[in-house]
């Protein structure tokens, strides 16, 4: 079965109106300015060390074996369920939970998961537990030595695979694949778990990187003394520790969103995109990337040399300021997948196998209310998501310009800003439909 | 002394949070006008499409053959609440669906096939070939 531009749905977003697109633009440009005029001269954000400590009993029981076992052997099982539904189940993805469990309430539900819980998959992530369990059959991990170099480059690639699966492979809605890609998964991340040791999954699983990324936006917090924090969200991102990897993390997921963005305008569809084919979508999915990440090696560098320092760190010291735009543009492209498309999930549960007369939870014979959320407030909550992800971002880019140098002028930041200006309008003229 | 010191600061770290509330429109009154602003922009368009769309009738002519959709193709506009009859003819067997609306027809070669609906949710939408897996319109309600 054919399907739209992202993983699965029914339909897509109308082009936001002129007038909110026109608004978000100037609002943004508006705030950028008064974040780099007007803020705090000095670091104020806090750091690794900001927040309110939680109970001490409480962070045992989060911390615990216990929870965390539970919990992924509850989360064991739903993956396991989904894959023999997926491979065993109805053919057609209408009426087939798996695709919509993966791509809809899981892909799309990481987001607000870690966002409001903290790095939540990590937390959950059965992999781990299958992990621990092969652990004691395997021989010191070989590669464990290597991986803090790696840092999380091999989530870049792990998130490329799969962003691809979802937003250009020609068969991503069909259950088998949808079935197989996780039991392919499963397998490829077990078998460098084992090279690499446990260290693997927070590096190279590339669900469990994204929602830590998320969750760098979470109030939730590790302090540097390991207490358990409730803290300003922005003090959290800002104290993102700078690895190898993460600017390369952040501009794939912005590229790859800017990509499904575009793939829906009418530009695309009647024009380079109108065979609709893998080529097409590869090289539309690349070409975003690219430019995404071009754009913003160019701004931090520029900022870079106007300030002063070694322009080879740039990237690497802001790209935790690029997560709340990438945060945006997720929210604003997936929303209404998740609340209009998502309840297809909990219609499907209720009859898995698709047996006749099976409705385990009385959802079965529910429909889709697609009108759950008007297009106005769709409209409205993307272009919400858009501005206020820029404006934390470039308010994040201020403070770390100030903590890398105190007396930073506000001019030195101009070129990123610049950048992340575009990144803005580049996000509203996708939405708009330019 | 630092306790108004405090007060400044916890004030001037609220600031880029109410900055961004009041000017977004996020939160709090200005979400009002902000929504009006949204409501007013669709409200435009379909009051421009004609009063109370009651009684709107649009019809919609695709022909698929040769493996090329002709006729009403690409990007088709239709006011919300439009009375739509979609017409597909095929030179193939096949299954015409309209996402969404989740409106499937038999298609015989040769034979226009006739779905027929009112346009009452917004969004696009794709008309799409089962069998051959083309894409013959979308479908842009508003």
């Amino acid at each position: 079965m054919e399907v739209l531009a992202h993983g699965v749905g029914t339909r897509t977003d109308l082009p936001i109106p002129m007038g909110l697109a026109l608004f978000g633009a100037g609002a943004a440009i508006l705030l950028t300015f008064a974040v780099l005029l007007l803020f705090w001269r000095k670091p104020r954000l806090g750091g690794v060390d900001a927040g309110r400590p939680l109970p001490a009993g409480l962070q045992r029981v989060l911390d615990g074996a216990p929870l965390r076992r539970v919990l992924q052997v509850l989360l064991l099982a739903v993956a396991v369920l989904v894959v023999v539904v997926a491979l065993t189940g109805p053919d057609d993805t209408p009426h087939n939970l798996a695709p919509w469990v993966f791509y809809v309430t899981f892909w799309v539900g990481l987001v607000p998961a870690s966002l409001l819980l903290g790095p939540i998959w990590r937390v959950v992530n059965p992999l781990r537990l299958l992990h621990r369990l092969l652990e004691p059959a395997l021989p010191h991990p070989p590669g464990a030595g290597r991986l803090p170099d790696l840092g999380l480059w091999p989530a870049t690639v792990s998130l490329f695979a799969f962003l691809w699966l979802e937003l250009v492979s020609p068969h991503r809605s069909d259950p088998a694949v949808v079935g197989w890609f996780l039991i392919g998964y499963a397998v490829v991340h077990l078998g460098l778990s084992a090279w690499f040791g446990a260290g693997w999954f927070a590096a190279g699983d590339g669900f469990e990187v994204y929602s830590s990324v998320i969750a760098r936006l979470s109030p939730w917090g590790r302090r540097d003394d390991g207490r358990l924090v409730f803290r300003n969200p922005m003090a959290g991102a800002i104290s993102t520790p700078a690895r190898p990897g993460l600017s390369g993390v952040v501009v794939l997921l912005l590229g790859a969103t800017a990509f499904d963005g575009l793939s829906r305008t009418v530009f695309w569809q009647n024009g380079p995109g109108a065979s609709n084919d893998p080529i097409s979508g590869t090289v539309g999915m690349l070409a975003m990337i690219a430019l995404v990440t071009a754009m913003y090696l160019l701004g931090t560098r520029l900022s870079g040399r106007l300030a002063g320092q070694p322009t080879g760190v740039q990237p690497r010291r802001y790209a935790a300021t690029v997560i709340p735009i990438a945060l945006g543009y997720t929210v604003a492209h997936y929303f209404s997948l998740f609340v209009l498309d998502g309840q297809t999930t909990w219609i499907l549960a209720s009859n898995p196998f698709g047996t006749a007369g099976t409705d385990l939870f009385g959802t079965a014979g529910n429909v889709v209310d697609l009108s759950l959320v008007s297009a106005g407030a769709i409209a409205l909550v993307q272009v919400c998501a858009i501005v206020v992800g820029h404006v934390v971002g470039v308010t994040l880019a201020h403070e770390r310009a100030l903590l890398a140098a105190r007396r930073a002028r506000a001019s030195d930041q101009l070129p990123l800003v610049v950048v992340m200006v575009a990144f803005t309008f580049g996000g509203l003229g996708l939405l708009f439909g330019f | 002394m630092t306790i108004r010191r405090a007060h400044v600061r916890a004030a001037l770290a609220g600031l880029p949070l109410a900055l961004v509330l009041s000017l977004t429109g996020c939160a709090g009154k200005p979400a009002g006008t902000a929504a009006a602003t949204a409501a007013s922009g669709t409200s435009a368009t379909s009051s421009a499409s004609g009063t109370p769309s009651h009684g709107r009738e649009q019809r919609i002519e695709v022909t698929f053959a040769h493996g090329k959709a002709t006729g009403d193709t690409g990007r088709v506009q239709v006011a919300k609440g439009t009375a739509v009859t979609l017409v597909v003819t095929s030179d193939a067997a096949d299954e015409v669906h309209l996402h969404g609306y989740d409106i499937e027809k038999e298609l015989t070669p040769g034979t226009p096939a006739t779905l027929q609906f009112t346009a009452d949710v917004a969004g696009v939408f794709e008309v799409e070939l089962h069998h051959a897996g083309t894409v013959l319109l979308r479908l842009q309600v508003s």
